[in-house]
Formats: structure tokens, C-alpha cells, sequence
């Protein structure tokens, strides 16, 4: 009896300097709760509310319900379509792209090298380069007239392209700029690289496994994790992908450059409705949201957690 | 446990620290004494002479009104960028209180937030209705007005003299009577495009992919390939006024020919090479182009240039049509010194005021300025450096007896459909599809936003 009303006393104890650390813990935690809910959740239901009105800069508050819904799905609106179109296919195109590119660098980077910080330091470089600056020369280099790209394809005897200036070929060539700055995916990669116990490594070779036993049976698995933040990172990123549209192309030739929020941009500021873009913005964030969800739920197949 | 309420009671102070601050910063900037002054704010865009010329207007005007100051807000380019910019500043309470305008004005003026001109013009009748040219209203219902396009900058056929003087081929004619044909255009521009070996486009072993000199280039936008449509017999919209009727026989086969200039004859840029071209004044000046044609405000920049230049009527031979072009001021409805934005209205739109820009870079739009020869002397006299000889005839007398009403100024929806429509162009440049299959299939997207016309004329 005595020794339970002991433990009881502690429990309470110890309950009530949880309670106090649980009220520091969110003290210290409100800068971001703050944060978010003034900067984020706040405009995020205006947002939600504006997507069922007509809100625009000059015209007077009026709900809609779904009106501006059923004019992007039904078709009406003749850029929804196009440009979901056009930035699934750069998605699907300029992710796997990436994570593939930057996984191989990233491999070759952590080779016993020389000048190995000096490479790092170059790959890494085009990373820092601010998106507008670097587009603005891509465009004088991918010039189809006067370009470097064309010259040296010329001087070489070997067909040249119209690079973002055609239908056809604008995509993939944002998706080949894409693999020129993938220096934070590949530093992603080596720091996980570095992470891999080197005693596997000696495992699978005692066991008489070459490099691409290594490669197969420990690199890769140990490096799920960082691949599926990678994976899911950059298609986030390219959901939203905008600058390289907007400074290059203007979303043309003939719309095929569109990207999702180039098209959101247009419709809010360009048009001035300013509630239809809300509703694309949603649309958007529910597309992201449920895809999203799709790759954490299949995550689990295939991504290793040391430990688990 | 002590220590964490320390932290606690710190970083609580700390937010209230930084919040009286804020506050306290705000109230200071509200306690300001409140200016004497009237403070105007004015948002345009144009080329850098443009931008000039403007605060130059709205410098004397200053001058004139004595308390006045205006901020005049420069955005280089007329397109998106500039309604994006005057959108953020409307949404954000900060609207100027006048501004350049392009053809979204009409749906500011259906949610009231710009004057009816009409309104103002009632308070303090400055001219008739009916003194301004009958083409250059901007409404957007029978009674409500934008106001007349504020300067005319009609499409304009402009060139470089000495390049044909060095060639010997004569320049294109300055009379509407004698404009060329449009076969007779294309032997010009053949002649004037030169490779790099130099070889004219005439020559069988001219070399298309290699050339140094085109013999012309569109702005290849809708004021420029308008008035071939028009004197083609074609319309912007279909007859009833429900449909485009740019996809219309008549119309396609002008924009097709527009188009073989690019990529069956090749004296014209293609899209890729026209991206990396100056502006025309610089283009003409550089030599990279012989004809140009694009908006009269290049006049400004090619008399500065200091070339030998002219002017010649669109090559248009049969059914010549043209049209007035241009924005018009708007004064927003959030301004709280109507008084003198009236007054900047009249100073900057009146050709007396600031008769420097009526010579350069604008025309009037009114019918006695180009009626009355003393007042014709005062902007369009051949003097003038930007108005060469043939100027009378060439850009002044042919837009004024041969305007139409353009589709800017009356197509409703114009600024949704426009888009479309130079998307699907885009193609047409590029020669991947003829304007007939192009313009077909923008037909499908463009039609449920056809509304008809503003002006039912």
C-alpha cells in the first residue's frame, strides 16, 4: 500500500513537470507556430474561401461555389488542361532525370579522386547561380541562330535543334538546363554516401562481390532513404517549376512551356482573376498532396530504415 | 523549472518588445505633418526616349500647377509586366491615380474603378464628342468611355533610305494611290535581303540560312497584320459577330502570306531570328533590316538615331484600310485630387501642351489636326527631324482617310482572345502549320469566348 502511494506521488510529480515542459516546449515553438499560422494557415483559407468567389483586383466580393472549378475541369478554360498536361510530362520527364544524374555524380564524387573538392566545388557550383541568371544565359546559349549550342553542333557536323523554341523540343531541353544544377541533390547523395558502414562494403567482398554487387546489394538499398527524399523533393519542386518558363519561354512555344503555375500566374495577374487562380492553387496543392501520399504509402516497400 | 519560466517570461517579453516597436514605428510615420503638396502618381511604360519625353510633359506640367508633384513610374514593357505591376498596386490600396492603359481598362471600367470619361468630359467640356476621330473611343458600353486613345501610333511601314539608294531600288511609295502590290512587296523585300556572300534572295544561289540583311520584318502582332486582313476583305470576327473570324478564308490567306515572307521566301526573320533583334530603330540603323513595319512611336527613335530614313504607305493596292492605335489615360475612381489629375489629362493628351511628343513620338486624334492645315504644319510638318519627307501622305493622310475602327478597341474579350490567337500564330511563324490549319483549331477554344462587339457599327 505505502509503495504504491509512493509511486502515485511520483506520477503526479513527474505529471506536473511534463505539464511545465510541455508549456516551455510550446512557448519555444511559437515563433513558428505564429509563423505559420499569420503567414501560411491564414492566407491559406482566404485562399480557400477566394477559390469559390469571383475575387478579383477591381470587382466586388461575390461567392460563386464551384464555378471556377467546374470551368477548369470542364475544359472551358483552354490552358487548364494544356498545362497540367505539360507539366506532368516535365515532371515525369525532369525528376527520375535528376535523381538519376545527380545519384551517378554523386558515386563518382565519392571515388578516391584527385582534385576531389575541386570537382565537388564545380558540380555544385550552378546550384548558387540564381534561377534568372542562369536562364538568361541558357537562352543565349540555346539561341538556335547565334547560340553556342547550334555552333558547336555545326562546327562538329551534327544536326542542330531549335531547342526551346519548338514544340517538341522545349521540354526536354528544360529538362537537360535541369541536370546542369543538381548540386544539392548530389551533395544529398554523399553525405548519405559517406553514411554507408564501410565494413559492408568489406562484407560483400569477402563474400567475392565486385563493384556492382556493391553498387546492387549495399549501396543502393542504404541509399533509399535519401533517394525517396530526393524523389519526393524534386517532384514537388517540379510541380512547381515557374522561373525557367517565365524568363525563357513565356510559357510558349504555342503554350507547350505552360507550367501549372505560369498558368496560375497568368490567370491571377495577368487576367486579373484573382480567385480562379486561387482555385487552380488548390487544385495544385490537392494534385501535389495526393501524389504525395501515393509515394509515402509505397515508400514502405521499398525505402530502408537502418534499424527498423 | 525556474529557469524555464525565465526563458518563458523572456521570450514573451521579447515579442512584446518587438511588437511595440513595430507599433510605435508606425504610429511615428502616421504623426508625419501631412504635405502642403499634392502628390500625383502616374504608371506608363515606352522606350527609353518615351520615358523621357513623358517626364519632360509631366515636368512643365509641374512647372504650370506650381504645388503639384507627380511620380511618374516607368515599366518598360507594355505587355503583362505592366498590368501585373498596376494589378499589385491596385490590390495592395495603392493605385495611381492615372496611368497608360492597354485593353484590359475596359473590364476596370465594368467594375468601376476609372472614371467614365464621358462623366468628366460633362463637368468640363474641353471638346465636343465628336471632335475626336470617330475610331479612337474606348468604351465599354454605348455611354461609358475609357476616353479617345490619348495618342495615335498607327501601323507604319518605316526604312532605311540609304539602303536602297545603295542598292538601287526604288523605296516604297508614300501615296496610297500608288501603294505597291502585294507581289510587288515581295520582289522588293527579295532584293533587299542580302546573304553573306552577298546574294539577294533573288539569286538562284542565295543561300537561306546564311543572311546578313532581311528585307523586312512585322511586329508580327495584331495591329500589323490587321490591316492586310481588313483590305483582304477579312474580319477579326465572323459577319454575325459570334465566331473568329480570323479562321475565315479571307483572313487566313493574308496572315499565310505574312508568313511565306518568313518561310518561303526568307526576307523575313523567323521567330528565333527575330528574338535576338534589336529594336527596329536599331534594327534599320544596324542594317540587320531594310523595311520595318510596327507602331508610328518608332519615329521617335529612329529621328534620334540620326540615319537616313522614310516612311511609306502599307503595301496594300486594292481596298487600302488602317486604323488609329493606341491606349488611353485612365484616371482611377481611389484618386483624392481629381482636380489635377483632370488637368494632367488635358496638359500630357493635349497636342498644344506637349506639341514636342505630337511631333515625335504620337498623333493627334483629333479631326482638326488633321483637317486644318495650320494645326497639320504644327505636328506633321515635314521639317520636323521625325517627320520625313512623304510623312503627309504616307502615315498621316492614309490612316486618317482610310481608318477603321481596330479590334482592340472593339472586340469584347479581346485582351483572353488576342492571347490565343498569337499562341496558335506562333506555329504559323514558325511554319509547322499554315494559318488555315492553325487559326481552324484556335477556332475551337477561341469561339465560347467571342461576345461580340463593343461599338455596333
Amino acid at each position: 500500500m505505502k509503495a504504491q502511494g509512493t509511486d502515485q506521488n511520483m506520477r503526479k510529480a513527474k505529471s506536473s513537470i511534463q505539464r511545465s515542459e510541455n508549456w516551455a516546449g510550446i512557448l519555444f515553438a511559437l515563433p513558428t507556430i505564429l509563423g505559420f499560422t499569420i503567414f501560411a494557415l491564414g492566407p491559406m483559407v482566404a485562399s480557400l474561401i477566394m477559390s469559390f468567389s469571383n475575387y478579383s483586383v477591381s470587382s466586388s466580393f461575390k461567392l460563386l461555389g464551384l464555378a471556377n472549378y467546374r470551368k477548369m475541369f470542364s475544359g472551358q478554360d483552354p490552358y487548364f488542361y494544356k498545362s497540367l498536361g505539360v507539366t506532368l510530362y516535365y515532371v515525369a520527364f525532369s525528376v527520375p532525370a535528376s535523381v538519376v544524374f545527380s545519384f551517378v555524380i554523386a558515386l563518382l564524387m565519392n571515388q578516391k579522386i584527385r582534385f576531389k573538392a575541386l570537382f565537388r566545388t564545380i558540380y555544385y557550383l550552378p546550384s548558387i547561380v540564381p534561377v534568372v541568371a542562369m536562364s538568361a544565359v541558357w537562352v543565349w546559349i540555346l539561341n538556335p541562330d547565334l547560340g553556342l549550342a547550334n555552333t558547336i553542333l555545326k562546327s562538329l557536323g551534327l544536326p542542330t535543334s531549335a531547342w526551346l523554341f519548338a514544340e517538341g523540343s522545349v521540354i526536354p531541353t528544360m529538362v537537360g538546363i535541369d541536370l546542369w544544377t543538381i548540386g544539392s541533390t548530389m551533395v544529398i547523395f554523399l553525405a548519405a554516401l559517406q553514411d554507408i558502414p564501410a565494413h559492408m562494403y568489406e562484407a560483400v567482398e569477402i563474400d567475392g562481390g565486385g563493384a556492382f554487387a556493391r553498387l546492387i546489394h549495399i549501396t543502393i538499398p542504404l541509399m533509399t532513404p535519401a533517394i525517396f527524399f530526393n524523389l519526393i523533393i524534386g517532384f514537388i519542386n517540379g510541380f512547381q517549376a515557374f522561373t525557367k518558363a517565365y524568363v525563357m519561354t513565356g510559357g510558349g512555344p504555342h503554350n507547350a512551356s505552360l507550367f501549372f503555375i505560369l498558368y496560375l500566374y497568368r490567370e491571377g495577374f495577368v487576367f486579373s482573376r484573382l480567385g480562379s487562380a486561387c482555385a487552380i492553387a488548390w487544385v495544385l496543392f490537392l494534385i501535389i498532396g495526393l501524389l504525395s501520399a501515393v509515394f509515402f504509402k509505397t515508400s514502405k516497400k521499398w525505402v530502408y530504415y537502418g534499424g527498423e | 523549472m525556474r529557469r524555464q519560466q525565465m526563458i518563458a517570461v523572456i521570450l514573451a517579453m521579447t515579442f512584446l518588445a518587438a511588437g511595440s516597436l513595430w507599433a510605435a514605428g508606425g504610429k511615428e510615420q502616421a504623426t508625419q505633418p501631412k504635405a502642403e503638396r499634392v502628390k500625383l502618381t502616374m504608371t506608363f511604360w515606352g522606350s527609353p526616349m518615351e520615358k523621357k519625353a513623358i517626364e519632360d510633359a509631366v515636368a512643365s506640367y509641374e512647372k504650370k500647377m506650381g504645388n503639384v508633384d507627380v511620380e511618374t513610374i516607368h515599366v518598360p514593357s507594355s505587355g503583362t509586366e505592366f498590368l501585373v505591376k498596376l494589378n499589385a498596386m491596385i490590390a495592395s490600396g495603392d493605385a495611381p491615380d492615372i496611368s497608360y492603359s492597354s485593353s484590359w481598362k475596359n473590364k476596370m471600367g465594368q467594375d468601376g474603378i476609372i472614371y467614365n470619361f464621358y462623366d468628366l468630359l460633362a463637368k468640363d467640356p474641353i471638346a465636343k464628342k465628336d471632335d475626336w476621330l470617330q475610331t479612337c473611343w474606348w468604351n465599354w458600353a454605348p455611354d461609358k468611355s475609357a476616353g479617345p486613345i490619348q495618342a495615335n501610333v498607327t501601323p507604319s511601314l518605316m526604312y532605311n533610305a540609304d539602303m536602297f539608294k545603295e542598292a538601287g531600288v526604288e523605296p516604297p511609295p508614300t501615296k496610297v494611290s500608288q501603294a505597291w502590290s502585294w507581289d510587288k512587296f515581295v520582289e522588293v523585300a527579295r532584293k533587299m535581303t542580302i546573304d553573306t556572300k552577298g546574294r539577294n534572295a533573288l539569286d538562284p544561289s542565295f543561300d537561306p540560312k546564311n543572311i546578313k540583311q532581311f528585307g523586312v520584318m512585322f511586329a508580327l502582332n495584331w495591329y500589323t497584320y490587321m490591316p492586310f486582313v481588313y483590305s483582304n476583305g477579312g474580319d477579326y470576327l465572323s459577319a454575325d459577330r459570334k465566331a473568329l473570324g480570323l479562321a475565315e478564308p479571307a483572313a487566313t490567306q493574308a496572315i499565310q502570306r505574312i508568313a511565306d515572307l518568313i518561310n518561303v521566301y526568307h526576307v523575313h526573320p523567323s521567330p528565333v531570328q527575330k528574338d535576338s533583334m534589336p529594336a527596329p530603330a536599331t534594327a534599320l540603323q544596324s542594317r540587320k533590316i531594310a523595311m520595318y513595319i510596327d507602331g508610328s512611336w518608332n519615329h521617335l527613335d529612329l529621328a534620334q538615331s540620326g540615319i537616313n530614313w522614310g516612311v511609306g504607305v502599307l503595301p496594300i493596292d486594292k481596298n487600302y484600310s488602317t486604323f488609329l492605335f493606341g491606349g488611353s489615360l485612365i484616371i482611377f475612381k481611389s484618386t483624392k485630387h481629381l482636380a489635377e489629375t483632370w488637368e494632367l489629362y488635358k496638359w500630357i493628351t493635349n497636342p498644344d501642351t506637349t506639341l514636342g511628343m505630337f511631333q515625335s513620338i504620337w498623333m493627334p486624334v483629333q479631326t482638326a489636326w488633321y483637317t486644318k492645315p495650320e494645326l497639320v504644319e504644327k505636328w506633321a510638318s515635314e521639317k520636323l527631324p521625325a517627320r520625313p519627307k512623304g510623312f503627309q501622305d504616307a502615315v498621316m493622310r492614309s490612316a486618317f482617310e482610310h481608318q477603321r475602327r481596330n479590334p482592340e478597341l472593339d472586340v469584347i474579350n479581346f485582351p483572353e482572345i488576342d492571347p490565343l490567337v498569337a499562341s496558335a500564330l506562333d506555329q504559323v511563324w514558325l511554319g509547322t502549320k499554315t494559318a488555315e490549319q492553325a487559326l481552324t483549331e484556335a477556332k475551337k477554344t477561341v469561339d465560347p469566348l467571342v461576345k461580340g462587339t463593343y461599338f455596333n457599327d
